[in-house]
This record gives C-alpha cells, sequence and structure tokens, in this order.
C-alpha cells in the first residue's frame, strides 16, 4: 500500500512539472504569430478589426494582441526584456528607446523601412524626432499627440479675456480666472490645473523648457542647474505656491484629478493632448476650445508626446512582426487605430481628413508641431519621469526644498 | 529488518516532499537570489555594468536619505496602523460578543472592509479624500469640524496618516474576528466567580479577559505585523509614496527601484533590510513563546 502511495506521489510530481514545463500550443506551423503588446487609455475600445483586416490580408500571420495596463507598461516591458521572453512588436514611448537599445531588445528596422513603400506618407518630423540617436531607425511611428491648453471659453468671454500667447500673459490669464464664484469668500475655480503627479513633466516642461533651462547644453554636459534653469523653475512652482491659481491638491494630482477638475469646472486651463478631447467636449460642448501653450522667455516648448511600434530582437518572427507595424503606420489603418487611440495620424495623407467637432484641437495640434520638442534620449529619461520629477516637484510644491536643490536633484539624476 | 525500519525513517520525509520542494522552489530560491542580487550593482538597462559590489548597496542605503525616510515612514506606518486596528479590532471583538438581535448579521457585515480587495479600497479611498469633491471634507465642513477642504493627500503632514486610517479601516476586521474567536473561548464560570466576588467591570477586563486572550493577541499582532510591513498597495495606489517622499515606506521604496527605477540589486538590499527589521520582530516572538513553554512545564 506504502509503495502504490510513493509510487502515485512521484507520477503527481512528475506530471506536475511536466504540465508546468510543457510549451503552450503552438498554432500549426505554416501560421506565425506575432505577439503584440499594446494600451489604449479607453477600455472600451478594441482593435478587433484592425486584426481582422491584417489577418485577413496576411492569412499566414496571426496577430495575439494583449492590452497591459499603462501603470505597468513599462515595468512589464522592460521585465520581458530581461526575462528573455518578450513580444515580437510593442507600442513604445520614445523616452524608453535609449534603455531598450541599450539592453540590446530592439531590432534596427531600417532595411525593412526602406522597402516599405509607405514610408514617404509619414511626416518627415516623425521620423526625424523617433530616429535613435545612433542614427538608427529602431521604431515604426504609430501616432502623435502634442500637447496643448484647454481652455473654458465661456470663462474667458465672461472676465473678457483674451488668448494668452507669453507666459506672463498667461499668469494675468490665470489669476483673472482663479476666483469665488459662489461669494462664500471660498475660491471654487482655478485658472490652471497642474499635474504634479507622475507625467506632470510635460506641464513642466512647457513652461520652464521654453524659459531657458534645457537638460543638456551645446558641449552635451547637464544644464538643468544653469542659473536660467533654476529661475524658470522657480517661476513654475510660484504658479502654486505664489499666485495660488492652481488647486491646493496640485502636488498630488495624477492624469484623472486633473482632467476631473476640468470636466466638473473647478479649473479653467489645463494642458492635455486631443486624446481628452472628446470628453470635454462632452461636459463643455463648444464652451470648451484650445490654444497652444504660450511662449516663454526663449521660445515655446510642448511635449511630442508619442507612440511607436518596436520589433524585438528576441523574435523569431520579425519579418511577420515588421508587416504588423506597418500595416499600423499605414494611412487608412493608421486612421482606424486612432479613432480608437483618440490620438493623431502620423500619415500626411491623413491630415485633410474632415473632423467635426474636434477640428479645434486638431488646429491647436498642428500650430504646436513646430516647437513640439520630446524628452533627452537617455538611458535615464525613463526614471526621470516615473518617479525623479514627481518626487522632486511635489517636494518643491510644499517648499520642502528650494527650486535650486529641485534643479540640482534633476541634474544630477543625469550625471 | 534494519533495512525496512530504514524505509520507514524515510517514509515521512518522502510524505513531506513535494511541499518540501515547492517551499525551495518558490521561497527559498528566490530569497537566496534576492540577498546575492543585493551584492550586485543588477540595473536592468546597463547589463554591462552588472557584477558583484560586496557591501556597496548596503553602505549606499545608511547614507541615502529617501531610505533612512522611508526607514522612519515604515516604523510609523506599522506602529501606528496595527495600533488603530488593534484599538478598533479589540472595541468591535467586545460590542460583537455581547447579546444582540442582529448579532449574527453584524458578524457578517464586519468582514466587509477585509474581503474588500486592496486596488477597490485604495481607490474609494482616495476619492474620499479628494481635496476637491471627496466626500471626508464634505462631511468635514458641514460639521464645522474644519473650514475649507483639507488636501488631504496632498500635503506631506497629512497623507501618510490618511493612507493609516484607509489600512485601519481595511485591517481591523481581523483583529476584531481573532479577539472574538478569543473571547469565546473564555469559560463563563471565571465570569460568574468573579461576580460572586463582586468585582467590577474593569477587574474583569483586566484580570480575566486580558489574561485569557494575550496569547491570541500577541500571534495576531505579530501576523499584522508582517502583513502591513509587507504591505504596499494601497499606499502606492492613494499617493505613490508622495508628496515628495513623505509616504515611502521600505517596501514601497524598493518596489520602486526596482520597477520604476529597474535597478534591482538596490531595491534587493532595501528588500533585505526590511526583512532584517522584521526578523527582529519575529525573534522576540519566538523567544517569547519559548519562555512560556518553558513556563507551563
Amino acid at each position: 500500500m506504502k509503495r502504490i502511495l510513493l509510487a502515485v506521489l512521484v507520477i503527481v510530481i512528475v506530471a506536475g512539472f511536466a504540465v508546468a514545463g510543457a510549451r503552450p500550443e503552438r498554432a500549426a506551423p505554416d501560421v506565425q504569430t506575432v505577439r503584440f503588446w499594446y494600451h489604449l487609455d479607453d477600455p472600451e475600445t478594441s482593435l478587433n478589426p484592425l486584426i481582422q483586416k491584417f489577418e485577413a490580408e496576411n492569412p499566414g500571420i496571426r496577430i495575439q494582441a494583449e492590452r497591459v495596463p499603462w501603470n505597468a507598461y513599462h515595468q512589464r516591458l522592460l521585465t520581458s526584456v530581461a526575462a528573455g521572453n518578450p513580444p515580437d512588436v510593442a507600442q513604445i514611448k520614445l523616452w524608453w528607446q535609449p534603455q531598450l537599445v541599450e539592453m540590446g531588445a530592439l531590432a534596427p528596422l531600417d532595411d525593412y523601412i526602406a522597402q516599405w513603400n509607405g514610408r514617404n506618407d509619414v511626416y518627415d518630423r516623425v521620423w526625424e524626432l523617433t530616429r535613435h540617436s545612433d542614427g538608427r531607425q529602431y521604431l515604426m511611428p504609430l501616432q502623435m499627440v502634442i500637447l496643448y491648453m484647454y481652455y473654458r471659453v465661456d470663462m474667458f468671454n465672461e472676465l473678457g479675456l483674451e488668448i494668452p500667447t507669453t507666459r506672463d500673459e498667461f499668469l494675468r490669464v490665470a489669476q483673472a480666472l482663479t476666483r469665488d464664484t459662489t461669494g462664500n469668500g471660498e475660491i471654487d475655480v482655478y485658472g490652471f490645473g497642474i499635474r504634479g503627479a507622475r507625467g506632470g513633466h510635460d506641464y513642466w516642461g512647457s513652461f520652464v523648457l521654453s524659459s531657458g533651462a534645457e537638460f543638456f547644453d551645446a558641449q552635451g554636459n547637464v544644464a538643468l542647474d544653469s542659473r536660467e534653469a533654476i529661475a524658470a523653475n522657480q517661476w513654475f512652482i510660484d504658479l502654486f505656491r505664489e499666485h495660488r491659481v492652481s488647486p491646493p491638491t496640485t502636488p498630488n494630482d495624477g492624469f484623472q484629478e486633473v482632467i476631473a477638475n476640468m470636466l466638473s469646472g473647478r479649473t479653467a486651463m489645463t494642458i492635455h493632448h486631443k486624446g481628452s478631447a472628446r470628453q470635454m467636449i462632452d461636459a463643455w460642448g463648444d464652451n470648451i476650445s484650445a490654444f497652444p501653450v504660450p511662449a516663454g522667455l526663449t521660445g515655446r516648448w510642448t511635449s511630442f508626446g508619442d507612440e511607436q511600434n518596436g520589433v524585438f530582437a528576441a523574435s523569431d518572427v520579425q519579418d511577420a512582426a515588421f508587416k504588423w507595424a506597418a500595416f499600423l503606420a499605414e494611412a487608412e489603418n493608421n486612421q482606424l487605430w486612432q479613432e480608437s487611440s483618440g490620438q493623431v495620424s502620423i500619415n500626411i495623407s491623413n491630415a485633410d481628413r474632415d473632423f467635426g467637432d474636434l477640428t479645434r484641437f486638431m488646429n491647436a495640434t498642428t500650430d504646436s508641431a513646430d516647437f513640439a520638442g520630446v524628452l533627452p534620449a537617455h538611458p535615464a529619461t525613463a526614471e526621470f519621469v516615473e518617479s525623479v520629477w514627481p518626487a522632486a516637484m511635489q517636494r518643491a510644491f510644499l517648499g520642502e526644498i528650494t527650486s535650486e536643490q529641485m534643479m540640482r536633484d534633476l541634474a544630477n539624476h543625469f550625471r | 529488518m534494519k533495512r525496512s525500519g530504514h524505509r520507514a525513517n524515510l517514509y515521512p520525509y518522502a510524505l513531506l516532499s513535494p511541499a518540501m520542494l515547492a517551499t525551495v522552489c518558490i521561497v527559498l530560491i528566490p530569497m537566496l537570489y534576492t540577498v546575492s542580487l543585493s551584492f550586485m550593482n543588477h540595473v536592468l538597462w546597463r547589463p554591462q555594468d552588472m557584477g558583484f559590489v560586496g557591501l556597496a548597496n548596503y553602505a549606499r542605503a545608511l547614507q541615502d536619505e529617501v531610505f533612512a525616510i522611508s526607514f522612519r515612514n515604515t516604523i510609523t506606518w506599522v506602529a501606528g496602523v496595527i495600533g488603530l486596528q488593534l484599538i478598533l479590532g479589540f472595541a468591535t471583538a467586545l460590542l460583537l460578543n455581547r447579546d444582540f438581535w442582529w448579532r449574527g448579521l453584524a458578524r457578517s457585515l464586519i468582514l466587509i472592509p477585509w474581503v474588500t480587495p486592496s486596488v477597490i479600497t485604495a481607490l474609494m479611498w482616495r476619492w474620499m479624500y479628494d481635496g476637491n469633491s471627496g466626500v471626508i471634507n464634505d462631511i468635514l465642513v458641514r460639521l464645522g469640524v474644519i473650514e475649507r477642504y483639507i488636501p488631504w493627500l496632498a500635503l506631506s503632514e497629512t497623507s501618510l496618516p490618511a493612507v493609516m486610517i484607509a489600512l485601519m479601516w481595511q485591517g481591523f476586521p481581523f483583529f476584531a474576528v481573532m479577539i472574538l474567536a478569543g473571547l469565546q473561548a473564555i469559560p463563563t464560570d471565571l465570569y460568574e466567580v468573579a461576580d460572586v466576588d463582586g468585582a467590577n467591570i474593569f477587574q474583569k477586563f483586566f484580570r480575566i479577559t486580558l489574561p485569557m486572550i494575550t496569547p491570541i493577541l500577541f500571534t495576531t499582532i505579530l501576523l499584522r505585523t508582517i502583513w502591513v510591513a509587507n504591505s504596499l498597495d494601497i499606499i502606492f495606489i492613494m499617493t505613490g509614496g508622495g508628496p515628495g517622499y513623505a509616504s515611502y515606506t521600505l517596501p514601497l521604496f524598493a518596489y520602486i527601484r526596482a520597477y520604476q527605477g529597474l535597478d534591482f540589486g538596490y531595491a534587493s538590499t532595501i528588500a533585505v533590510y526590511l526583512t532584517l527589521l522584521l526578523v527582529t520582530i519575529v525573534a522576540v516572538y519566538v523567544v517569547r513563546v519559548l519562555r512560556s513553554e518553558d513556563a507551563m512545564r
């Protein structure tokens, strides 16, 4: 009896390991499966129509798409690379590119792109911005977003305000919009909703990088702690601490809070991209519109929010993976993608489409294209965005550190 | 004969081996790997710089301002949350031990916070604390406790206490249920004898109730200390550790270093420090248990 029990035990253990170690069922040998990771803000959107279209056009390729939550996306991508099991294609932010290239994770796509018919239908600026500093093209453009200022038209009209074009005008407008509308002695509308938590570097960049601050100087030295940068940063901190034109919750306000404040009428202006336009129209109709961010002391800067598709070097179906990435970058398919993502197509031939009530937001996007910039292609940029900037900014907003200390912390991160 | 005796000796080990094997694979090996990582420079995106650095990460932690803040916050977090949960859980258990007609329902309802997933708890409390439209601010203003809305999660003085209250709400039912079980195990004749002797309610509590449930109390505090010290999900969702580093705790700091900085070497060092802290607490518990067992012999 004991022997039987032991034998059963051994069989169960061995079977357990066999099952655990078994590879997942593979598709038929003549069908290649491309694992694709993506993220879309709106959970109700679906890629199925695009996938069906691609699979119908490419019968030998099956797309296995996996939607990864945005908050965990970067972490999952990097750990999958480190574990040697990345997807074949994935949506990638530009500021992750240096890390991924450093890890040898991305396959160069220059040869593929040279033979791709659609390459001339993508904006030159997009190719330029997405090319890596080593001169190679690792990413296939997918969508672009350029950040601009949302504003409440009715509030501007009520107070007789003009659209601000400089940072000083912007401050005056924001101060005028910050008011007690109910007469109870409490401020209930704030001029400008600032995102102080993760992701707020875009807001910061629009005012600090346009007024003399730069990550690196012409010689390639870190320059974030220059006198001009510290002064520009102080101006930005003062919006919250001195002028109080943003809500008291600013240090901890993330994407949801900033958008919710705008939708509820708590704030009169905020920075975001076309992805929020539909929500804003649903809330405020014609009373919401957009303008390019105002100029700082040395010019204008807004964030070129980007998404590309990268093909991974570890993929054993790179040809098929590129086909999928290229398919998504073709005008018709790319427009379908933008209908899910709410962003802007990277194709020249999509520019003349009728955008209906979104036209004013498209205009703000295209009007900002000339001065839209990206964060430096540096391996430390990703961590700067994820945790270094938010912690330093929040401490500066709360007065725990000075503008100089904050900029020194940021500079040291890149040194 | 000797051979079969030898086999009989091996038999319990054979039965235990699957569990031991699983423990080795999913606990011991990752643990040893973490310890080994703590002596390495292991930044995922700098594969060419990876290598053994000895105690450098340990020395770095001791000079790191964020580590010091996280360490202090961890002590405050554990002591505060456990203290609040114990008080509320104890009071709840005493109430639920009394006789009232809907006691069964009350005992079930009290478990709701405990079974609510942490993500939901965190999101719920985050919006309740909201400084622009949160219900907590609304109630406090209406009651006249505060004059204007307070951005609880955006101030360094209030963010950690605010998250502690959220975790207190989630975790006190565990204390309540455990203490209730202890209370129900106390023989009623002890109280009857105390009544005969003329003991008042406080004397009965401190002379009978408290000594009788002390072992269960101690075990519950130990378990919760380990869980609370390791928990980071609620903090991460509610404040992300902010504002600044105001609500950073050691596990959160380790998580952020590992998954946002991708610095697994330093993150492992922070995790090892946290483990040492918890091992110290467990050691105190084990010594106490051994002493009480000795005393009973």
